[in-house]
């Protein structure tokens, strides 16, 4: 072994010493030939072969997770949360009769003042100008002779208003048609003598008609648009994101149920194939952009009511009050279900008409201001809604052999399903009475035979866009931070996939409503939605027995460990021999 | 996967599918219950309702006043045509309780779950329905019936029914518990539940007191109304329940008191009493069936009683409760057509509500001994072999004391007067061998026998293979079920012939007089097998991995030493006293031992004695190490 230091045996060394050509050599401190580097450099091979290697190992032990796009999702939710989803909305006022001194611009500026902008973060941007038209008289000379300008001066305009409101509704319609594109609010303002009336139609126009000052005319009109076309006419515009009854799959399912509290007193039942045909099929259409609405029902038995109810003469009935109505819905008793056919993660809104049992026959809801409730039921938000129905007498059927159904009268199933449909309409968010009482009026809405009008609609879109949006974002950006906070899970294509296009679809949503497609922007925003949620609840996510590193280092570890302990060792030892040598070699030069 | 496999076994396997007759325009429910007295001093109770609706208006599956909505929408989701899914817990004594009747054939299933469904879609999405469905029922019905999922849990026999032809899917849980919490959602889709009606006995308690409950569930749905049927579905649900009665100590004390039967009443032996009728329902009637044979038996003993005493005895009312007392008059009394006839006593609970109570008891005035009528084999199972290699499923055939006569009267066996070969006997067999993690083994056999077969042993023998560690279940120490084979005997129905036509619209009737083959199922079997130390892999990864590091160390070590250096180092440097000492005792062991084992190292130069010294010395240690530390 070339690099060990021969150092002479003792005779020699006396010999030296006696030649004396090196009068000092000590072979603790010195050496004479330069330390050899062959077991150095095997050692450093090895140890840097083992660095070298180590990336590959973990290549080799990497688990797949798809890419996903961290940093869009990322800008797309913060965008989402700083920047206000707001549709384009275009609103017109048309007076007739009046003599404003002003001109239509200033009108307008004067309209757009008066409307109270709430700082919401959907709804409506008022950027744009309201276009007023005021002297409806000179435009209409100018025109053809059409049938309807013919129509349209101050009086007679104002007396054929007053007559039916939805034979105004249409009229309105046409004129209002003549001015504004489809889908721009107007508010048509006819002077008038007698007492101010304000109709908000099926379309997306209002008309007041009566005596108003033209100032009056003003805020009335910003107030109608503010107030009832962008906020829906409720109280709160705001979005109350607990409160959107749509599944995360963009669908409702409407569960009606007839509960017959006790079928040995009497058995109710009704036609329902024939209202869901009539009355149900035209709001799933008008509901068609918002979610898909399915609708079921059925009939039980042996459901009583888990509250008590009292006696009361005064008003010949027995009472429940606001008090009872959390434990109104018996939970244990009524098996309502979720429906099966309607899997996955859809909203089930559960409609009870409950007909109780002979002992507590006429039943009334007693408001908190001691009235009794015009429509004898309620609702529970994200739930449904209960309607008390209580049969016209209520004296029990004589005990007879035979099973006796009765049917509801289609006259009083009609009743019913006003109640429902305003509860159905009270959940999504809207009012469900026909009147709007603001700040400078009263205002009567008309309603639709879809249950809907189309302002409406358009507030539901707004609304759900908004939502859909946001929590679009949410989902997405907890998708990321969950991915991000677990390295070794596993992440599949798909998932990948699902939140590119949900991001793709939600882009799309924001285009559409920017143009004020307020469907397409809907139906977008669903998408994105649903994509988004898939994509979090995808099953390869939520299993739990991914490849830890926990696991991947007890399995490497009893090899790795103790292998690199001897070569680091050994290294490390090599390497200082050699500098102790070394320097033993460099004294000896030294000296010589 | 050979063993965690179902092994059916059929003797011409053919599934029921009983399809009522009756227009249905409306949703209907009907109520009613057949008690029947058993043998070994039991009671039978047999709740069975039906729901039918119509399908005829689109509106089905949507809109429903009677029937379950959560049935029907399965129903129209996986385009079920036929569907039964049985919940049981014990076993069905096939020796006394009968093997031959309506009741026994077609409500004596096998332990734990049973779900066969047909479905109207094409082959390639029946696995898919399937899959989806036992999904669907197990959240349904609260039962791990989810676990019939996976491929190799259920499978598809070829000869059951022939018209369902590669739809059909089988799978069975011989392991599941059945509770009240599976009996509860069964119940909630009777429209009144256990609230009013026949339904309102089962009391929790008395019913998981018996021996043997099962409660089943059976759907047909004709959706097509061009196939010539009654466009509707049908929902049967049946709870069939042993009970034990109470001994009343009766007025009448025999010397022989063992031998009498002991009486009882609905409110002994459930607890409660029928408080009227489900309003709902349209018929809700209360059986009491009297086997032929306890007929036979009381007809003799009243012949021998007429001996010593004619009395008037003749009228058919006071033939029957001549031997027993019923406590309440039955509205109406069916004979069946034949000489030696059973009877039936039929109650309608319409009349009864909360004051007045229904409580039908029985008193047995002497005591009878009878017996039910059996299949005509017995079937049992078991295990041969033992050894965690290999063993052997059996399946013995015994002809019952009955089975002569049936044979000969019914004339249906052919001549086989001796049999030549084995082959002889088997006219179809269809084995479909297991496969891993993709199927079950299923054997299907039909078997043609002579008439005079005393018994007949089939003997299957299998080897037990190893499963992957994901695939054992997490108990995997107890052993696999190897759910229960099916014996069909297509040749024998099971059916009683009442005269009085009237009555064919009662359900129960009609199912009583139906014409249904002979069903038997034999015992669920344990397999043990071997279960691997589930840390294994680990261990070997682990003990591999130190091999490996204990090579490259000293490779390494080796490579880079010095040994003349070091030599010369030991000589030059004192060592340190403790070195010293060791190097003294060392040279010491190798001296003293270099002798003993000098032949040794001549022998191989591969094995030092230093080796052996050390592989001693370390092996000491560790004894000593082992002794002490226990």
């Amino acid at each position: 072994m070339a690099e060990i230091s021969d150092s002479p045996p003792e005779s020699e060394n006396t010999q030296t010493q006696i030649t004396d050509s090196i009068s000092e050599f000590d072979s603790k401190t010195m050496r004479k030939t330069k330390p050899g580097a062959k077991r150095l450099t095997m050692t450093l091979t090895v140890l840097i072969s083992f660095i070298l290697l180590s990336p590959l190992l973990l290549k080799s032990i990497e688990i797949y997770r798809a890419p996903l796009p961290f940093d869009e999702i990322d800008s797309f939710s913060s965008k989402i949360e700083s920047n206000r989803l707001l549709f384009p909305c275009l609103f017109q006022a048309i007076f007739v009769g009046f003599n404003f001194s002003l001109s239509n611009y200033e009108v307008g500026e004067g309209i757009r003042s008066k409307m109270s902008e709430r700082d919401s973060r959907c709804g409506c941007s008022y950027d744009y100008p309201v276009t007023v038209v005021l002297d409806l008289a000179d435009d209409y000379v100018q025109a053809e002779r059409d049938d309807l300008y013919a129509e349209v001066n101050a009086v007679d305009f104002g007396g054929k208003l007053r007559g039916n409101d939805e034979e105004a509704d249409e009229m309105v319609k046409r004129l209002v048609d003549m001015y504004g594109g489809e889908k721009v609010y107007s508010v048509v303002v006819v002077n008038g003598e007698e007492e101010v009336k304000a109709v908000v139609g099926k379309y997306r126009h209002a008309w007041i008609l009566g005596k108003v000052s033209e100032e009056d005319a003003v805020v009335r009109v910003a107030e109608i648009f503010s107030k009832v076309f962008v906020n829906g006419g409720s109280e709160d515009g705001l979005i109350h994101n607990e409160f959107m009854p749509v599944g995360a799959d963009g669908r409702i399912v409407l569960s009606f149920s007839l509960l017959n509290a006790d079928p040995r007193d009497w058995i109710y039942d009704w036609d329902f194939g024939e209202i869901d045909e009539t009355l149900l099929q035209p709001v799933i259409e008008a509901l068609q952009p918002i979610a898909d609405v399915t609708v079921e029902s059925q009939v039980l038995y042996h459901t009583p009511k888990a509250s008590f109810s009292y006696w009361d003469d005064e008003h010949g009935s027995h009472i429940f009050t606001t008090r009872d109505l959390p434990f109104f819905v018996n939970s244990n008793e009524w098996h309502l279900d979720t429906s099966v056919a309607a899997g996955g993660r859809s909203k089930v809104l559960q409609l009870v008409v409950y007909i109780p049992s002979a002992k507590e026959c006429p039943l009334q809801l007693e408001l908190p201001n001691g009235d009794l409730s015009k429509t004898n039921g309620f609702i529970s938000p994200m739930w449904g809604g209960v309607v008390v129905w209580n049969p016209q007498s209520c004296i029990k059927d004589v005990e007879s052999k035979d099973l006796v159904r009765h049917m509801i009268s289609p006259q009083d199933l009609l009743k019913l399903f006003e109640v429902l449909m305003g509860q159905i309409r009270q959940l999504l968010g809207l009012k469900s009475d026909d009147l709007y009482v603001g700040e400078s009026g009263t205002s009567t809405l008309l309603g639709s035979e879809r249950g809907f009008t189309e302002w409406e609609l358009d507030f539901l879109s707004r609304k759900h866009f908004c939502f859909n949006l946001l929590s679009c974002a949410t989902t997405l950006k907890s998708l990321s931070k969950l991915v991000q906070s677990l390295p070794r899970m596993i992440i599949k294509d798909e998932i990948g996939k699902q939140v590119t296009f949900s991001l793709e679809a939600a882009k799309s949503a924001q285009n559409n409503a920017t143009v004020g497609m307020y469907d397409a922007s809907a139906v977008s925003s669903r998408q994105s939605r649903t994509l988004a949620e898939d994509a979090f609840f995808h099953p390869s996510i939520m299993s739990i027995s991914y490849y830890s590193f926990e696991h991947c280092f007890a399995i490497y570890s009893p090899f790795f460990l103790p292998v690199i302990m001897h070569v680091l060792l050994a290294a490390l030892r090599e390497w200082k021999r050699y500098k102790q040598e070394n320097r033993k070699y460099l004294a000896w030069k030294a000296k010589a | 996967m050979p063993l965690a496999s179902t092994t059916t076994l059929a003797l011409y396997l053919l599934l029921l599918l009983p399809i009522l007759s009756s227009a249905t325009l409306e949703e209907e429910f009907h109520e009613e219950l057949l008690v029947k007295p058993l043998p070994d001093r039991k009671v039978l109770a047999h709740f069975h309702f039906l729901t039918e609706a119509p399908v005829a208006d689109d509106s089905f599956a949507r809109h429903h006043h009677l029937f379950p909505k959560s049935i029907s929408q399965l129903v129209k989701k996986f385009h079920i045509k036929a569907m039964e899914l049985s919940f049981t817990q014990g076993r069905w004594n096939y020796e006394r309780w009968g093997g031959l009747d309506p009741i026994s054939s077609q409500n004596a299933k096998p332990p734990g779950v049973e779900l066969w469904a047909v479905f109207d879609v094409p082959q390639h999405q029946v696995d898919a329905s399937w899959k989806n469905l036992t999904h669907s029922l197990s959240g349904l019905f609260c039962a791990s019936i989810n676990f019939l999922e996976s491929s190799s849990s259920y499978s598809a026999p070829k000869w059951a029914s022939q018209s369902a032809l590669g739809s059909l899917r089988y799978g069975t849980l011989p392991r599941e518990a059945v509770c009240t919490e599976n009996l509860t959602p069964w119940l909630k889709l009777l429209p009144c539940r256990d609230k009013a009606g026949l339904s309102a006995l089962m009391d929790r308690p008395s019913v998981y007191r018996s021996f043997y409950h099962s409660q089943r569930l059976h759907l047909t749905a004709s959706t097509a109304p061009a196939d010539g049927l009654d466009s509707g579905i049908i929902l049967e649900q049946t709870l069939t329940v042993v009970l034990q009665p109470n001994i009343q100590k009766a007025g009448l004390s025999f010397p022989d008191e063992f031998k009498i039967q002991p009486s009882w009443s609905l409110s002994s032996i459930f607890g409660r009493k029928v408080n009227g009728r489900c309003v709902l329902a349209k018929s809700s009637n209360v059986y009491l069936h009297v086997e032929r044979d306890l007929v036979a038996q009381l007809e003799k003993l009243q012949k021998n009683t007429d001996a010593y005493a004619d009395n008037d005895g003749g009228t058919d009312v006071l033939r029957g409760n001549l031997g027993f007392e019923i406590s309440i008059k039955p509205d109406r009394v069916h004979r069946e057509l034949e000489k030696s006839s059973s009877i039936l006593y039929e109650y309608s609970i319409k009349e009864y509500n909360d004051t007045e109570q229904f409580d039908l008891g029985l008193t047995w005035k002497y005591p009878v001994v009878w017996s039910c009528p059996l299949a005509p084999l017995y079937a049992s199972r078991f295990l041969i072999g033992s050894g965690n290699e290999r063993g052997s499923i059996a399946i013995s055939l015994k002809s019952t004391e009955l089975t002569k006569g049936f044979v000969v009267a019914n004339n249906v066996e052919e001549k086989y007067g001796k049999p030549q070969s084995v082959t002889d006997f088997v006219e179809r067999m269809s084995v479909s061998p297991s496969e891993d993690k993709v199927s079950t083994g299923m054997m299907e056999l039909i078997l043609r026998f002579p008439c005079d077969i005393k018994s007949a042993i089939l003997n299957i023998e299998f080897d037990k293979g190893f499963l992957h560690i994901d695939e054992y279940p997490p108990d995997a120490n107890q052993g696999f079920d190897i759910p229960s084979a099916i014996i069909s005997f297509p040749d024998f129905h099971a059916g009683l012939q009442f005269s009085d036509d009237s009555i064919s619209k009662s359900p129960v009737m009609s199912k009583l007089q139906e014409k249904s083959p002979v069903l038997l199922y034999t015992e669920v079997l344990l397999v043990p097998l071997t279960t691997p130390d589930f840390s294994m892999p680990y261990n070997v990864i682990t003990i591999t991995c130190t091999v490996f590091a204990l090579y490259f160390g000293s490779l390494l070590n080796v490579l880079q030493r010095r040994v003349a250096e070091e030599e010369r180092l030991l000589k030059a440097n004192k060592a340190p006293f403790h070195r010293q000492v060791l190097n003294k005792l060392y040279s010491r062991f190798r001296g003293g031992s270099s002798e003993s084992t000098q032949p040794k190292q001549q022998s191989s130069s591969f094995i030092t004695p230093t080796l052996i010294i050390k592989i001693i010395f370390v092996a000491g240690f560790a004894v000593v190490c082992q002794f002490y530390l226990k």
